[in-house]
Protein backbone atom coordinates (compact mmCIF):
# COMPACT_ATOMS: atom_id res chain seq x y z
CA UNK A 1 0.00 0.00 0.00
CA UNK A 2 3.03 2.51 0.77
CA UNK A 3 4.37 3.45 -2.88
CA UNK A 4 7.38 5.24 -4.14
CA UNK A 5 6.20 8.35 -4.15
CA UNK A 6 4.86 8.34 -0.46
CA UNK A 7 8.45 7.78 0.42
CA UNK A 8 9.56 10.89 -1.41
CA UNK A 9 6.91 12.83 0.37
CA UNK A 10 8.35 11.62 3.24
CA UNK A 11 11.74 12.98 2.28
CA UNK A 12 10.29 16.20 1.17
CA UNK A 13 8.54 16.46 4.49
CA UNK A 14 11.64 15.86 6.44
CA UNK A 15 13.43 18.08 4.29
CA UNK A 16 11.36 20.91 4.63
CA UNK A 17 10.84 20.26 8.63
CA UNK A 18 14.61 20.00 9.65
CA UNK A 19 16.50 21.56 6.53
CA UNK A 20 16.17 25.10 8.32
CA UNK A 21 18.00 23.55 11.01
CA UNK A 22 20.75 22.50 9.18
CA UNK A 23 21.33 26.07 7.59
CA UNK A 24 21.10 27.63 10.66
CA UNK A 25 23.53 25.24 11.78
CA UNK A 26 25.86 25.64 9.03
CA UNK A 27 25.60 29.55 9.40
CA UNK A 28 27.17 29.67 13.00
CA UNK A 29 30.40 28.18 11.98
CA UNK A 30 30.46 30.62 9.06
CA UNK A 31 33.22 33.19 9.03
CA UNK A 32 31.22 36.46 6.95
CA UNK A 33 29.74 38.48 8.80
CA UNK A 34 26.83 39.39 6.27
CA UNK A 35 25.21 35.57 6.45
CA UNK A 36 25.65 35.28 2.56
CA UNK A 37 25.33 31.85 2.18
CA UNK A 38 27.19 29.21 1.56
CA UNK A 39 29.64 30.38 4.67
CA UNK A 40 33.35 30.89 4.05
CA UNK A 41 35.50 29.94 6.59
CA UNK A 42 35.41 28.73 10.10
CA UNK A 43 35.29 30.30 13.58
CA UNK A 44 33.66 30.34 16.87
CA UNK A 45 33.67 33.84 17.51
CA UNK A 46 29.63 34.18 17.10
CA UNK A 47 29.26 31.43 19.97
CA UNK A 48 31.75 33.62 21.80
CA UNK A 49 29.54 36.90 21.20
CA UNK A 50 26.61 35.00 22.31
CA UNK A 51 28.32 34.71 25.94
CA UNK A 52 29.50 38.13 25.64
CA UNK A 53 26.36 39.80 24.99
CA UNK A 54 24.86 40.55 28.03
CA UNK A 55 21.03 40.81 27.07
CA UNK A 56 21.25 36.90 25.98
CA UNK A 57 23.02 36.46 29.59
CA UNK A 58 20.51 37.75 31.28
CA UNK A 59 17.42 36.86 29.86
CA UNK A 60 18.20 33.55 29.62
CA UNK A 61 18.36 33.83 33.42
CA UNK A 62 15.33 35.10 33.62
CA UNK A 63 14.03 32.78 31.05
CA UNK A 64 15.18 29.68 33.09
CA UNK A 65 13.82 30.79 36.30
CA UNK A 66 10.65 31.70 34.54
CA UNK A 67 9.98 28.34 33.26
CA UNK A 68 10.75 26.52 36.01
CA UNK A 69 8.56 28.71 38.60
CA UNK A 70 5.93 28.68 36.05
CA UNK A 71 5.64 25.29 35.74
CA UNK A 72 5.67 23.57 38.65
CA UNK A 73 2.97 26.06 40.00
CA UNK A 74 0.39 25.27 37.12
CA UNK A 75 1.86 21.40 38.07
CA UNK A 76 1.06 21.79 41.70
CA UNK A 77 -2.29 24.23 41.62
CA UNK A 78 -3.19 21.74 38.05
CA UNK A 79 -2.94 18.34 39.83
CA UNK A 80 -5.78 18.35 42.22
CA UNK A 81 -8.01 19.95 38.87
CA UNK A 82 -6.83 16.91 36.81
CA UNK A 83 -7.76 14.31 39.92
CA UNK A 84 -11.03 16.04 40.35
CA UNK A 85 -12.18 15.46 36.87
CA UNK A 86 -10.85 12.07 36.42
CA UNK A 87 -11.88 11.04 39.94
CA UNK A 88 -15.32 12.42 40.17
CA UNK A 89 -18.15 12.93 38.43
CA UNK A 90 -19.89 16.32 39.26
CA UNK A 91 -22.25 19.45 37.68
CA UNK A 92 -19.91 21.47 36.03
CA UNK A 93 -17.14 19.49 35.39
CA UNK A 94 -17.66 20.43 31.46
CA UNK A 95 -16.99 24.13 32.36
CA UNK A 96 -14.40 23.30 34.45
CA UNK A 97 -12.61 21.57 31.40
CA UNK A 98 -13.57 24.74 29.12
CA UNK A 99 -12.11 27.28 31.44
CA UNK A 100 -8.96 25.16 31.89
CA UNK A 101 -8.50 24.59 28.11
CA UNK A 102 -9.34 28.36 27.28
CA UNK A 103 -5.62 29.61 27.64
CA UNK A 104 -5.18 27.17 24.18
CA UNK A 105 -7.90 28.78 22.47
CA UNK A 106 -7.14 32.59 22.70
CA UNK A 107 -3.95 33.80 20.60
CA UNK A 108 -1.07 34.49 22.87
CA UNK A 109 -0.53 37.90 21.61
CA UNK A 110 -4.15 38.74 22.54
CA UNK A 111 -3.39 37.40 25.69
CA UNK A 112 -0.16 39.27 26.71
CA UNK A 113 -2.22 42.66 25.42
CA UNK A 114 -4.94 41.96 27.86
CA UNK A 115 -3.13 41.46 30.68
CA UNK A 116 -0.97 43.88 30.43
CA UNK A 117 -4.15 46.26 30.16
CA UNK A 118 -5.40 44.86 33.63
CA UNK A 119 -2.46 44.81 35.28
CA UNK A 120 -1.49 48.34 34.48
CA UNK A 121 -5.45 48.85 35.89
CA UNK A 122 -4.47 47.09 38.57
CA UNK A 123 -1.56 48.98 39.74
CA UNK A 124 2.20 48.73 40.40
CA UNK A 125 3.01 45.50 39.50
CA UNK A 126 6.28 43.52 39.56
CA UNK A 127 7.55 43.06 35.78
CA UNK A 128 8.54 39.43 37.02
CA UNK A 129 5.29 39.13 38.63
CA UNK A 130 3.36 40.10 35.15
CA UNK A 131 5.31 37.36 33.68
CA UNK A 132 4.88 34.92 36.10
CA UNK A 133 1.19 34.90 36.03
CA UNK A 134 0.79 35.27 32.66
CA UNK A 135 3.60 32.35 32.01
CA UNK A 136 1.28 30.32 34.89
CA UNK A 137 -1.87 31.19 33.05
CA UNK A 138 -0.94 29.36 29.72
CA UNK A 139 0.43 26.59 31.20
CA UNK A 140 -2.68 25.53 32.74
CA UNK A 141 -4.44 23.72 29.81
CA UNK A 142 -0.82 21.55 29.55
CA UNK A 143 -0.40 20.68 33.03
CA UNK A 144 -4.04 19.85 33.11
CA UNK A 145 -4.44 17.79 30.41
CA UNK A 146 -1.45 15.66 30.82
CA UNK A 147 -1.65 14.90 34.25
CA UNK A 148 -5.67 13.86 33.66
CA UNK A 149 -4.02 11.65 30.63
CA UNK A 150 -1.61 9.94 33.26
CA UNK A 151 -4.69 9.21 36.10
CA UNK A 152 -6.75 7.99 33.53
CA UNK A 153 -4.16 5.17 32.96
CA UNK A 154 -4.00 4.52 36.27
CA UNK A 155 -6.36 2.07 37.99
CA UNK A 156 -8.70 3.95 40.41
CA UNK A 157 -9.26 0.74 42.57
CA UNK A 158 -5.50 0.90 43.45
CA UNK A 159 -6.09 3.60 45.88
CA UNK A 160 -9.44 2.34 46.84
CA UNK A 161 -7.69 -0.20 48.16
CA UNK A 162 -5.32 1.84 50.12
CA UNK A 163 -8.16 3.62 51.41
CA UNK A 164 -9.90 0.43 52.63
CA UNK A 165 -6.82 -0.72 53.93
CA UNK A 166 -7.16 2.68 56.37
CA UNK A 167 -5.27 5.26 54.77
CA UNK A 168 -7.29 8.86 53.79
CA UNK A 169 -8.39 9.93 50.11
CA UNK A 170 -4.81 12.10 50.24
CA UNK A 171 -2.35 9.58 51.14
CA UNK A 172 -3.99 6.95 48.72
CA UNK A 173 -3.42 9.54 46.20
CA UNK A 174 0.24 10.70 47.26
CA UNK A 175 1.59 7.14 48.67
CA UNK A 176 -0.22 5.56 45.77
CA UNK A 177 -1.18 6.98 42.76
CA UNK A 178 1.77 9.59 42.77
CA UNK A 179 4.69 7.47 42.69
CA UNK A 180 2.67 5.57 40.06
CA UNK A 181 2.33 8.93 38.05
CA UNK A 182 6.55 9.66 37.64
CA UNK A 183 6.07 9.17 33.33
CA UNK A 184 2.93 11.83 33.14
CA UNK A 185 4.89 14.24 35.72
CA UNK A 186 7.95 14.94 33.65
CA UNK A 187 6.12 14.73 30.73
CA UNK A 188 4.11 17.30 31.97
CA UNK A 189 7.34 19.23 33.63
CA UNK A 190 9.01 19.08 30.00
CA UNK A 191 6.68 20.71 27.80
CA UNK A 192 5.14 22.80 30.27
CA UNK A 193 8.76 24.38 30.74
CA UNK A 194 9.64 24.51 26.77
CA UNK A 195 6.31 26.27 25.90
CA UNK A 196 7.10 28.71 28.60
CA UNK A 197 10.93 28.67 27.55
CA UNK A 198 9.77 29.34 23.91
CA UNK A 199 7.07 31.65 24.41
CA UNK A 200 6.68 35.32 22.78
CA UNK A 201 4.12 36.25 22.67
CA UNK A 202 2.61 36.52 26.11
CA UNK A 203 6.23 37.37 26.89
CA UNK A 204 6.41 40.43 24.33
CA UNK A 205 3.75 42.77 25.93
CA UNK A 206 4.63 42.06 29.86
CA UNK A 207 8.27 42.28 29.82
CA UNK A 208 9.91 45.47 30.33
CA UNK A 209 12.77 47.47 30.87
CA UNK A 210 15.96 45.62 31.80
CA UNK A 211 13.39 42.64 32.45
CA UNK A 212 12.87 40.22 28.93
CA UNK A 213 12.86 36.57 28.42
CA UNK A 214 15.73 35.00 25.86
CA UNK A 215 13.58 35.02 22.59
CA UNK A 216 11.48 38.51 23.01
CA UNK A 217 15.43 39.79 23.60
CA UNK A 218 16.64 37.29 20.53
CA UNK A 219 13.62 39.33 18.50
CA UNK A 220 14.90 42.52 19.46
CA UNK A 221 18.56 41.79 18.41
CA UNK A 222 17.80 41.50 15.19
CA UNK A 223 15.77 44.82 14.95
CA UNK A 224 19.17 46.11 14.77
CA UNK A 225 21.76 43.45 14.26
CA UNK A 226 22.12 41.05 11.11
CA UNK A 227 25.13 39.18 11.67
CA UNK A 228 25.44 35.05 12.88
CA UNK A 229 25.48 35.41 16.42
CA UNK A 230 21.33 34.76 16.84
CA UNK A 231 22.13 31.63 14.47
CA UNK A 232 24.82 30.43 16.88
CA UNK A 233 22.47 31.12 19.86
CA UNK A 234 19.70 28.93 18.08
CA UNK A 235 22.43 26.14 17.35
CA UNK A 236 22.83 26.36 20.68
CA UNK A 237 19.15 26.41 22.02
CA UNK A 238 18.71 23.45 19.56
CA UNK A 239 21.22 21.01 21.10
CA UNK A 240 19.31 22.35 24.02
CA UNK A 241 15.91 21.06 22.79
CA UNK A 242 17.30 17.87 21.37
CA UNK A 243 18.68 16.92 24.57
CA UNK A 244 15.94 17.56 26.51
CA UNK A 245 12.77 16.10 23.83
CA UNK A 246 14.91 12.80 22.83
CA UNK A 247 15.17 12.01 26.56
CA UNK A 248 11.86 12.77 27.58
CA UNK A 249 10.67 10.96 24.17
CA UNK A 250 12.64 7.72 24.84
CA UNK A 251 11.75 7.83 28.33
CA UNK A 252 8.54 8.94 28.61
CA UNK A 253 6.90 8.87 25.00
CA UNK A 254 6.55 12.59 24.55
CA UNK A 255 4.81 12.98 21.40
CA UNK A 256 1.54 11.23 22.75
CA UNK A 257 1.28 14.51 24.65
CA UNK A 258 1.15 17.05 22.44
CA UNK B 1 -22.62 15.72 56.99
CA UNK B 2 -23.86 13.17 54.09
CA UNK B 3 -21.50 11.64 51.62
CA UNK B 4 -22.42 13.73 49.33
CA UNK B 5 -21.90 17.08 50.21
CA UNK B 6 -18.83 16.17 52.01
CA UNK B 7 -17.95 14.81 48.15
CA UNK B 8 -18.67 18.75 46.72
CA UNK B 9 -16.78 19.75 49.11
CA UNK B 10 -13.90 18.07 48.50
CA UNK B 11 -14.51 18.90 44.53
CA UNK B 12 -14.43 22.73 45.66
CA UNK B 13 -11.28 22.90 47.68
CA UNK B 14 -9.60 20.52 44.63
CA UNK B 15 -10.78 22.81 41.88
CA UNK B 16 -11.10 26.13 43.48
CA UNK B 17 -6.93 27.31 43.98
CA UNK B 18 -6.36 27.10 39.82
CA UNK B 19 -9.63 28.13 38.82
CA UNK B 20 -9.75 31.21 40.62
CA UNK B 21 -6.35 31.89 39.34
CA UNK B 22 -7.29 31.66 35.61
CA UNK B 23 -10.56 33.14 36.45
CA UNK B 24 -8.81 36.49 37.94
CA UNK B 25 -5.56 36.70 35.53
CA UNK B 26 -6.94 35.49 32.05
CA UNK B 27 -10.91 35.78 31.84
CA UNK B 28 -10.86 39.09 33.76
CA UNK B 29 -8.63 40.61 31.63
CA UNK B 30 -10.18 39.50 28.55
CA UNK B 31 -13.68 40.56 30.11
CA UNK B 32 -11.86 44.26 30.40
CA UNK B 33 -9.95 43.66 26.58
CA UNK B 34 -13.52 43.28 25.50
CA UNK B 35 -14.79 46.31 27.72
CA UNK B 36 -11.99 48.29 26.19
CA UNK B 37 -12.94 47.86 22.51
CA UNK B 38 -16.62 49.27 22.90
CA UNK B 39 -15.93 52.04 25.81
CA UNK B 40 -13.43 54.71 24.53
CA UNK B 41 -11.70 57.17 26.92
CA UNK B 42 -13.94 59.33 26.41
CA UNK B 43 -17.06 57.46 27.72
CA UNK B 44 -19.90 55.69 26.44
CA UNK B 45 -20.94 53.16 24.93
CA UNK B 46 -19.77 52.15 20.79
CA UNK B 47 -18.93 50.24 18.31
CA UNK B 48 -17.65 52.68 16.29
CA UNK B 49 -14.19 50.60 16.83
CA UNK B 50 -15.56 47.87 15.06
CA UNK B 51 -17.10 50.16 12.07
CA UNK B 52 -13.52 52.12 11.65
CA UNK B 53 -11.97 48.33 11.66
CA UNK B 54 -13.68 47.36 8.68
CA UNK B 55 -14.36 50.69 7.10
CA UNK B 56 -10.78 51.04 7.11
CA UNK B 57 -9.24 49.78 3.48
CA UNK B 58 -5.51 49.02 5.44
CA UNK B 59 -7.08 47.07 8.38
CA UNK B 60 -9.37 45.48 5.60
CA UNK B 61 -6.32 44.55 3.65
CA UNK B 62 -4.65 42.94 6.54
CA UNK B 63 -7.17 40.96 7.90
CA UNK B 64 -8.60 39.40 4.36
CA UNK B 65 -4.82 38.74 3.88
CA UNK B 66 -4.22 37.35 7.37
CA UNK B 67 -7.19 34.66 6.41
CA UNK B 68 -5.78 34.09 2.77
CA UNK B 69 -2.03 33.53 4.12
CA UNK B 70 -3.84 30.66 6.59
CA UNK B 71 -5.91 29.08 4.04
CA UNK B 72 -2.72 28.73 1.68
CA UNK B 73 -0.44 27.33 4.83
CA UNK B 74 -3.33 25.15 5.57
CA UNK B 75 -3.74 23.74 2.24
CA UNK B 76 0.01 23.35 1.37
CA UNK B 77 0.19 21.48 5.52
CA UNK B 78 -2.26 18.88 3.87
CA UNK B 79 -0.99 18.16 0.41
CA UNK B 80 2.77 17.82 2.46
CA UNK B 81 1.34 15.91 5.17
CA UNK B 82 -1.11 13.83 3.68
CA UNK B 83 0.93 10.73 2.24
CA UNK B 84 4.05 11.12 4.95
CA UNK B 85 1.77 10.55 7.67
CA UNK B 86 0.67 7.47 6.25
CA UNK B 87 3.73 6.24 5.45
CA UNK B 88 4.51 7.24 9.38
CA UNK B 89 1.26 5.55 10.46
CA UNK B 90 2.52 2.17 8.36
CA UNK B 91 5.84 2.03 9.99
CA UNK B 92 7.74 -0.59 12.54
CA UNK B 93 6.74 1.31 16.24
CA UNK B 94 10.36 1.67 16.79
CA UNK B 95 11.22 3.48 13.89
CA UNK B 96 7.90 5.32 13.48
CA UNK B 97 8.80 6.76 17.58
CA UNK B 98 12.14 7.99 16.51
CA UNK B 99 10.82 9.36 13.14
CA UNK B 100 8.15 11.10 15.18
CA UNK B 101 10.38 12.98 17.67
CA UNK B 102 12.16 14.51 14.73
CA UNK B 103 8.16 15.65 13.66
CA UNK B 104 7.60 17.35 17.07
CA UNK B 105 11.72 18.58 17.04
CA UNK B 106 10.22 22.03 15.09
CA UNK B 107 7.27 23.26 18.23
CA UNK B 108 10.46 22.59 20.90
CA UNK B 109 12.91 25.16 19.55
CA UNK B 110 11.50 29.16 19.87
CA UNK B 111 10.13 30.32 16.85
CA UNK B 112 12.89 33.18 16.08
CA UNK B 113 15.10 30.29 15.83
CA UNK B 114 13.74 28.86 13.16
CA UNK B 115 12.05 32.23 11.45
CA UNK B 116 15.94 33.02 11.77
CA UNK B 117 16.87 30.46 9.22
CA UNK B 118 14.41 31.68 6.53
CA UNK B 119 16.27 35.19 6.42
CA UNK B 120 19.44 33.10 5.85
CA UNK B 121 17.53 31.01 2.49
CA UNK B 122 15.87 33.88 1.50
CA UNK B 123 17.84 37.04 2.28
CA UNK B 124 19.32 39.04 -0.50
CA UNK B 125 22.87 37.16 -0.61
CA UNK B 126 21.12 33.62 0.57
CA UNK B 127 20.59 30.32 -0.07
CA UNK B 128 17.92 30.89 -3.26
CA UNK B 129 19.69 34.09 -4.66
CA UNK B 130 23.12 32.87 -4.72
CA UNK B 131 21.88 29.78 -6.62
CA UNK B 132 20.02 31.47 -9.05
CA UNK B 133 22.93 33.59 -9.67
CA UNK B 134 25.27 30.86 -10.33
CA UNK B 135 23.23 29.25 -12.51
CA UNK B 136 22.62 33.08 -14.50
CA UNK B 137 18.95 32.45 -14.08
CA UNK B 138 18.68 36.28 -12.57
CA UNK B 139 21.16 39.27 -12.42
CA UNK B 140 20.58 40.76 -9.63
CA UNK B 141 19.32 38.98 -6.45
CA UNK B 142 15.44 38.91 -5.45
CA UNK B 143 13.66 40.21 -3.08
CA UNK B 144 11.88 37.24 -0.95
CA UNK B 145 12.02 38.68 2.62
CA UNK B 146 8.86 40.80 3.19
CA UNK B 147 7.02 38.84 0.65
CA UNK B 148 3.60 36.79 1.11
CA UNK B 149 5.67 33.96 0.13
CA UNK B 150 8.48 34.35 2.96
CA UNK B 151 5.62 34.52 5.61
CA UNK B 152 3.84 31.25 3.83
CA UNK B 153 7.26 29.41 3.99
CA UNK B 154 8.11 30.35 7.69
CA UNK B 155 4.83 29.82 8.81
CA UNK B 156 3.91 26.34 7.00
CA UNK B 157 7.51 25.19 8.36
CA UNK B 158 6.42 26.26 11.59
CA UNK B 159 2.70 24.38 11.67
CA UNK B 160 3.48 21.59 9.42
CA UNK B 161 3.59 19.18 13.11
CA UNK B 162 0.66 20.42 14.10
CA UNK B 163 -0.87 18.36 10.84
CA UNK B 164 1.34 15.55 10.88
CA UNK B 165 0.86 14.43 14.23
CA UNK B 166 -3.64 14.31 14.49
CA UNK B 167 -3.29 12.38 11.15
CA UNK B 168 -0.73 10.08 12.12
CA UNK B 169 -2.25 9.18 14.97
CA UNK B 170 -5.79 8.81 13.34
CA UNK B 171 -4.02 7.22 10.54
CA UNK B 172 -2.46 4.02 12.94
CA UNK B 173 -6.62 3.31 13.62
CA UNK B 174 -6.85 1.93 10.06
CA UNK B 175 -6.61 -1.72 10.59
CA UNK B 176 -4.52 -3.19 7.81
CA UNK B 177 -7.17 -6.04 6.62
CA UNK B 178 -9.65 -2.96 5.96
CA UNK B 179 -6.70 -1.45 2.97
CA UNK B 180 -6.10 -5.21 2.25
CA UNK B 181 -10.09 -6.12 1.35
CA UNK B 182 -9.92 -2.82 -0.71
CA UNK B 183 -6.70 -3.51 -2.51
CA UNK B 184 -8.30 -7.71 -3.38
CA UNK B 185 -11.79 -5.74 -4.73
CA UNK B 186 -9.23 -4.12 -6.94
CA UNK B 187 -9.45 -0.82 -6.07
CA UNK B 188 -5.88 0.03 -7.10
CA UNK B 189 -3.26 2.29 -4.71
CA UNK B 190 -5.11 6.04 -5.77
CA UNK B 191 -8.74 4.89 -5.17
CA UNK B 192 -7.49 2.57 -1.98
CA UNK B 193 -6.26 5.97 -0.35
CA UNK B 194 -9.04 8.18 -1.78
CA UNK B 195 -11.75 6.22 -0.78
CA UNK B 196 -10.45 4.43 2.11
CA UNK B 197 -7.97 5.93 3.90
CA UNK B 198 -8.70 9.63 3.28
CA UNK B 199 -12.42 9.50 4.51
CA UNK B 200 -11.19 7.22 7.69
CA UNK B 201 -8.35 9.79 8.86
CA UNK B 202 -10.55 13.11 7.94
CA UNK B 203 -10.97 13.14 12.17
CA UNK B 204 -7.20 14.09 12.23
CA UNK B 205 -7.80 15.81 8.97
CA UNK B 206 -10.04 18.42 10.70
CA UNK B 207 -8.04 18.65 13.73
CA UNK B 208 -4.84 19.26 11.88
CA UNK B 209 -6.42 22.00 10.05
CA UNK B 210 -8.30 23.76 12.67
CA UNK B 211 -4.58 24.01 14.51
CA UNK B 212 -2.43 24.94 11.69
CA UNK B 213 -5.13 27.59 10.54
CA UNK B 214 -5.87 28.87 14.10
CA UNK B 215 -1.75 29.13 14.43
CA UNK B 216 -1.19 30.92 11.27
CA UNK B 217 -3.93 33.63 11.76
CA UNK B 218 -2.63 34.50 15.26
CA UNK B 219 1.41 34.30 15.11
CA UNK B 220 3.90 36.60 15.56
CA UNK B 221 6.86 36.39 15.36
CA UNK B 222 6.97 35.01 11.53
CA UNK B 223 5.14 37.82 10.48
CA UNK B 224 7.24 40.26 12.10
CA UNK B 225 10.25 38.87 11.18
CA UNK B 226 9.35 37.92 7.34
CA UNK B 227 6.83 40.66 6.99
CA UNK B 228 7.71 43.14 8.85
CA UNK B 229 5.61 46.74 9.28
CA UNK B 230 5.85 46.72 5.08
CA UNK B 231 3.42 43.64 5.26
CA UNK B 232 1.49 43.44 8.02
CA UNK B 233 -0.89 40.81 9.59
CA UNK B 234 -3.70 40.56 12.30
CA UNK B 235 -0.87 40.23 14.82
CA UNK B 236 1.79 42.68 13.70
CA UNK B 237 -1.34 44.77 13.69
CA UNK B 238 -2.12 44.62 16.50
CA UNK B 239 1.36 45.09 18.15
CA UNK B 240 1.61 48.33 16.13
CA UNK B 241 -1.83 50.02 17.33
CA UNK B 242 -0.87 48.92 20.71
CA UNK B 243 2.63 49.85 21.17
CA UNK B 244 3.83 52.01 18.39
CA UNK B 245 0.39 54.31 17.78
CA UNK B 246 -0.76 54.01 21.21
CA UNK B 247 -4.32 53.51 20.22
CA UNK B 248 -5.42 51.00 22.57
CA UNK B 249 -8.86 51.02 21.64
CA UNK B 250 -8.03 50.13 18.40
CA UNK B 251 -5.85 47.28 19.64
CA UNK B 252 -7.92 45.79 21.51
CA UNK B 253 -10.97 45.76 18.75
CA UNK B 254 -7.98 43.83 16.59
CA UNK B 255 -7.40 41.58 19.47
CA UNK B 256 -11.38 41.08 19.55
CA UNK B 257 -11.74 40.13 16.08
CA UNK B 258 -8.73 37.79 16.31
CA UNK B 259 -10.37 36.35 18.92
CA UNK B 260 -13.69 36.01 17.62
CA UNK B 261 -11.75 34.79 13.97
CA UNK B 262 -10.06 31.80 15.95
CA UNK B 263 -13.26 30.56 18.21
CA UNK B 264 -15.56 30.73 14.70
CA UNK B 265 -13.14 28.26 12.51
CA UNK B 266 -12.61 26.12 15.89
CA UNK B 267 -16.77 26.07 16.42
CA UNK B 268 -16.94 25.58 12.50
CA UNK B 269 -14.82 22.49 12.39
CA UNK B 270 -16.41 21.05 15.34
CA UNK B 271 -19.83 20.81 13.64
CA UNK B 272 -18.21 19.27 10.78
CA UNK B 273 -16.74 17.03 13.21
CA UNK B 274 -19.64 16.09 14.55
CA UNK B 275 -21.85 16.06 11.22
CA UNK B 276 -19.36 13.15 9.89
CA UNK B 277 -19.65 10.81 12.95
Amino acid sequence: MVSRWMYISLVILYGFLLGPFVIIFMASFGANANLAFPPQGFTLDWFANVFETSQFIDSFWISLQLGLSSTIVSLVMGMPVAYALTRFHFAGSGMVETVFSAPILVPGLVIGFAMLNFFVLLGDMQVMTGLFIGHTAILFPYSVRVISASLRNLDPYVEDAAVSLGANRLRGFLLVALPNMQAGLAAAFVLGFITSFNNVPVSLFLSGPGVTTLPVSMLSYLEYYFDPTIAALSTLLVIFTVVLVQTAERVLGLSQFV
Amino acid sequence: MNRRSNQTRTIILLVAPAFVFVLVFFVLPLIFLLSQSVLPEEGGFTLSGYVDFFQSRVSRIVYLRTLKLGLIVTGISVLMSYPAAFVLARMPVRRRSFLMSLVILPLMTNAVARTFAWLIILGRRGLVNQTLMSLDLVENPLRFIFTETAIVLGLTQLFLPLMVLPLVSAMENIPNDVLEAARSLGANRLTTFVRIVVPLSSDGLVLGATLVFTGSVTAFVTPAILGGSRLLLMSTLLRQKAVILFDQHAAAVVAVVMILTTLAVNLLLRVLRVQQV
